[in-house]
């Protein structure tokens, strides 16, 4: 395979948004291509993750109209639909384009606008992701598997709600480092945990997981421009190259795995992304992880090979995993702080990896990050996209 | 058409699943035939679900995972008023949501 770098990265604030679709993925795109300041060289192809704007927004076909809109005619495009883990898998397929020397230059944008509908009816449309019989028709929606999956791993490995909430405690600080972040809002323990107050600031959503123990619902997109090496080169500048990407798939219905709290695909696509790359998970220097739900931002820096299993509270709780500790993991804010804009999310954990390892974070750059490691969790973990980029010189 | 719940047993290695797959998920094998699923068993998690999808008009929904006597694994909802992981329920068949006119049936456990 060829070597392919991340030449540019950019995306819009998340939230919600009056941008049309289009809109809010062009905005993206502009911004990385900018970063990329490519000059006369062509863009090859352009990928579109997205998950729900066939639903939320009676639009299809969503590649070719964003080349449309940025005029990149006659390049290659096509959209990439793979539930929550959409963005990843987008950019797989641009990594796949130019490791096969097929292009030179690709563009992945992953939008999401899903604010346009009400929260049941966005509820509704992530959970269309369960399985249909098994699981969508009882009124199984994602916080409830979260929820489910939560008692478990809570009731197995004595995570206590106390370390749920240390999760959004950290990860709301963060975000409010970062003016790209959906809640720029810090949370303390008192108010969405000890206090009275909390019962009602922090209202239950699937129990035993309250609000603040889920992320919000955003509008949003997020590009990279992906370079083959002899555009990286030309261009100069920050290389950051993608060292390795892993995916795997595990059961549709989570009652069928033989170990419902086990996220074997996030073990399987880690290790398969760490193994390309040459890597190892103590080599990391910055970790976004897919926490849509608390819990799974412990969950997978267990199953990512960061911390033994039934541990990752553990080091969470001494603060390894704070901006100045030893593993700093979503200084974005992550998905609970930053926003979920659903297609967009993989996409936008590449762009903060790629602009902490070219040291462009500001308040929350990690310092001297060389290794970053990304997880996008599809569905409830039956589909996991792990990527590890590596700064080069 | 009656109201069970089907999995799949495997004709060749004798494995039950559920839901079905296009094959078996142990052996490959494509030959099966229809199980119903349900009986006794313990509730392996739960959750109340206040977030819910459209078509409900409930404050929460009891949603469990079951793990039946005979091994196999169910998600259904919970109709018990204390929950308890472990404690011990059996299945029938409900109304588990309305698609408008259309009431789909489903697994429900109550106490045992």
């Amino acid at each position: 395979m060829n070597p392919v770098y991340i030449a540019g990265a950019g995306m819009t604030c998340f939230g919600r948004s009056e941008w049309p679709l289009m809109q809010l993925a062009s905005v993206a795109s502009l911004a990385a291509l900018k970063h990329a300041n490519l000059g006369d060289i062509p863009v090859d192809g352009v990928v579109v993750a997205n998950m729900g704007a066939a639903r939320v927004n009676k639009q299809t076909a969503l590649g070719s109209a964003l080349v449309d809109q940025l005029a990149l005619y006659p390049a290659a495009a096509e959209s990439v639909e793979n539930g929550p883990a959409s963005g990843a898998s987008a950019v797989k397929v641009g990594f796949q384009a130019i490791a096969s020397g097929m292009a030179d230059v690709v563009l992945v944008t992953g939008v999401e606008r899903m604010r346009v509908v009400n929260g049941l009816e966005g509820t509704d449309f992530v959970a269309s992701l369960s399985h249909p019989v098994a699981e969508y028709i009882y009124g199984v929606t994602l916080p409830s598997l979260a929820g489910m999956f939560a008692r478990l791993v809570m009731d197995k490995f004595g995570v206590e709600r106390k370390h749920l909430a240390m999760v959004a405690i950290k990860n709301h600080a963060n975000g409010a480092k970062n003016p790209y972040a959906h809640i720029q809002q810090t949370v303390t323990m008192e108010g969405i945990l000890t206090l009275p107050e909390a019962a009602v600031n922090n209202p239950p959503i699937a129990e035993p997981l309250h609000m603040f123990d889920c992320c919000p619902v955003s509008d949003g997109a997020a590009s990279v421009v992906l370079v083959s090496e002899a555009v990286a080169a030309k261009l100069g500048g920050p290389k950051v190259r993608i060292a390795g990407i892993g995916q795997a798939t595990d059961t549709h219905a989570v009652h069928e795995r033989e170990d419902p709290t086990d996220l074997k695909a996030v073990r399987i696509a880690a290790a398969k992304a760490f193994d390309r790359a040459g890597l190892k998970p103590g080599d990391v220097d910055v970790a976004e992880l897919h926490d849509a739900f608390t819990i799974l931002e412990i969950a997978e820096s267990e199953a990512s090979g960061f911390f033994p299993r039934g541990e990752g509270h553990k080091a969470l709780e001494r603060g390894e995993t704070q901006l100045d500790g030893s593993l700093p993991i979503n200084p974005s804010g992550g998905l609970k702080a930053k926003g979920h804009p659903v297609g967009a999310t993989g996409v936008a954990q590449l762009v903060e990896l790629t602009w902490q390892l070219r040291g462009e974070c500001a308040a929350r750059q990690v310092k001297d990050a060389k290794v970053a490691y990304a997880c996008n969790f599809g569905g409830f973990g039956n589909n996991v996209v792990a990527s590890v980029l590596q700064r080069e010189a | 058409m009656s109201n069970n719940v089907y999995g799949m047993k495997c004709s060749s290695c004798g494995t039950v699943s559920y839901p079905k797959h296009a094959v078996c998920p142990k052996c490959r094998n494509e030959k099966f035939e229809d199980v119903v699923i349900g009986g006794e068993g313990k509730v392996l998690t739960y959750t109340d679900a206040y977030a819910l999808a459209i078509e409900y008009e409930t404050r929460f929904l009891r949603l469990a995972i079951v793990e039946l006597d005979d091994g196999i694994r169910v998600t259904g909802q919970l109709l018990a008023d204390t929950p308890k992981m472990g404690m011990r329920v059996k299945t029938t068949i409900g109304t588990v949501r309305e698609n408008g006119e259309t009431a789909i049936q489903g697994l429900q456990f109550v106490s045992a």
